[in-house]
């Protein structure tokens, strides 16, 4: 389906691009809502004495997660960075920055920076393989992080502590090639093969 | 053959770098502003998240209420244990329900005697939490109580036992509730009984620690930690928690709230405390006026100094 050209077919390679958008829209505010959720948090003092086991899991709850969103957009756009405009990424996380009591603004401009870094050069993360893929997106995931707790530094603005926030990254590429087997598996993003043309008919 | 043809992608790529660099300059500089003239863009994220997260809700019920089974199912592994407790918690409660229902009568019958009215200053209102803030480095909730109902920003908040924060970003429905334990939280607090005031600091942990106490030696664990209404801040008087060592032999304190099961908190209607800025009139005198206005009508000269004297 995806080799044949024609009028028909560019109405279904462009509806295809907008589906997936949508898609990466409907994941964004899912991720969004499930951090949301005022689920109990387990404190220390709720478990007994000598309760090892119990303490290390609540000391696990109380650290931070990956940053999953980060993930899929590193994912989608080293694959199909034609599904990631520019305003869609920007809006989706200025909205989670709002929401999340980040200070607004500077996660979107750091996270449009490295998205762009990666489009540009779209054609050499098409020839990696796929640990060296990670090791580029771990090490962007971990500059990203240098600046910005240099930017709140500079600003003089509180920040956690940098084991605390580096927990953050070490857990998001962890789950990187997870996040990259779920969207090749489940929704079919894969790097385009040889000879694939896009919705104006050009190779891609 | 591909080559002769003028290709849109390169109109394309230009026009993206600068749309791109457009937008990078707009964002720092929407976080310059941020920076600069803070309580202008936290309004905005008050309206903005006023507008978004209610909507939520609906969908948040049933993940709430199988988070509430899971949580119950982890508790049945102890039930013989709670049973006894129970009992005995039940014993006590009965003998406090007997001396409270006393004390209520007698209370109803002083009050009734004086025609006292309570001040509103005691008034509260009572919120639910709504949402999480999210973020493992922000302590926050969200309540679905907002201007509309009278919420001002700074106004302490309790749950059924104790202090859990104070209100900052208020919506028309919505208010948030930044919780002591969060790291831009400082709460003057006093300890009893030796009357040693400190500062509460939240700093993303369970138990926040004491800064600038005075004397170390006259604060044990086991103390209790109330808010000394040092500054206007908050009232004084309401219960923190208990004090703690930490594993790293600084004093911390445990909180009295229940911050695994925030559902319902009271936000206490705490008006400004009026700063003291003049001696009292009844310890000194009022310093001399000028002299008085000539009045329209003749009069002796001494009668207003008669009255100073006098």
């Amino acid at each position: 389906m995806r080799g044949v050209a024609g009028p028909a077919m560019i109405d279904a390679a462009s509806r295809e691009v907008w589906l997936h958008r949508a898609l990466f829209v409907a994941i964004a505010l899912g991720l969004l809502f499930w951090r949301l959720l005022p689920l109990p948090t387990p404190m220390m003092s709720d478990c007994g004495e000598s309760a090892a086991w119990c303490r290390f899991t609540v000391w696990l709850m109380r650290m931070p997660g990956p940053d999953l969103m980060l993930c899929v957009i590193f994912a989608w756009m080293m694959r199909r960075p034609d599904y990631l405009p520019v305003i869609l990424i920007a809006a989706v996380v200025l909205l989670e920055d709002m929401i999340l009591m980040r200070p607004p603004g500077l996660w979107t401009a750091i996270v449009l920076i490295a998205s762009e870094f990666v489009r540009v050069r779209v054609a050499l993360t098409r020839e990696l393989n796929f640990g060296v893929e990670w090791l580029l997106v771990a090490g962007l995931m971990l500059a990203m992080l240098v600046i910005y707790r240099l930017a709140f530094a500079m600003v003089m603005v509180p920040q956690a502590g940098f084991g605390f926030a580096m927990l953050q990254v070490v857990w998001s590429v962890i789950f990187y090639p997870l996040v990259v087997f779920l969207s090749r598996y489940v929704l079919d993003l894969h790097k385009p093969a040889m000879g694939e043309i896009d919705a104006y008919g050009r190779r891609m | 053959m591909a080559r002769n043809r003028i290709d849109p992608e390169d109109f394309h790529r230009p026009l993206r770098r600068v749309l791109v660099a457009v937008l990078v300059l707009l964002m720092l500089g929407l976080f310059f502003l941020w920076r600069i003239d803070s309580p202008r863009v936290e309004r905005f994220r008050s309206a903005l998240v006023d507008r978004f997260v209610p909507s939520f809700s609906w969908a948040m019920a049933p993940v709430t209420w199988a988070a509430g089974v899971v949580d119950d199912y982890q508790s049945y592994s102890r039930l013989y244990e709670q049973n006894q407790q129970l009992r005995e918690e039940l014993r006590q409660m009965k003998a406090w329900k007997e001396a409270a229902l006393q004390l209520e009568q007698k209370n109803a019958r002083l009050l009734d005697l004086n025609h006292v009215r309570l001040d509103p200053m005691l008034t509260h209102v009572t919120g639910v939490v709504l949402a999480d803030s999210g973020s493992p480095f922000r302590q926050s909730v969200l309540l679905n109580v907002g201007a509309r109902d009278g919420i001002r920003d700074g106004w302490a908040t309790m749950d059924g036992i104790g202090l859990v924060g104070r209100i900052s970003g208020v919506g028309q429905q919505t208010s948030r509730v930044i919780l002591l334990t969060d790291s831009n939280s400082r709460v003057p607090v006093t300890v009893q009984p030796s009357g040693q005031r400190s500062i509460m600091s939240g700093d993303n942990s369970d138990l926040p620690p004491l800064d600038f106490l005075e004397d170390l030696d006259e604060v044990r664990p086991g103390d209790r930690v109330v808010t000394s209404g040092d500054g206007g801040m908050f009232p004084a008087g309401l219960l923190v928690g208990s004090v703690v060592l930490g594993t790293d032999k600084r004093l911390r304190v445990s909180l009295a709230a229940d911050y695994q099961r925030l559902e319902f908190l009271r936000v206490l209607r705490s008006h400004d405390l009026t700063p003291i800025t003049d001696a009292g009139a009844l310890i000194a005198q009022p310093p001399l006026q000028g002299p008085p206005k000539p009045p329209t009508t003749p009069e002796p000269a001494s009668e207003p100094e008669g009255g100073t004297n006098g």
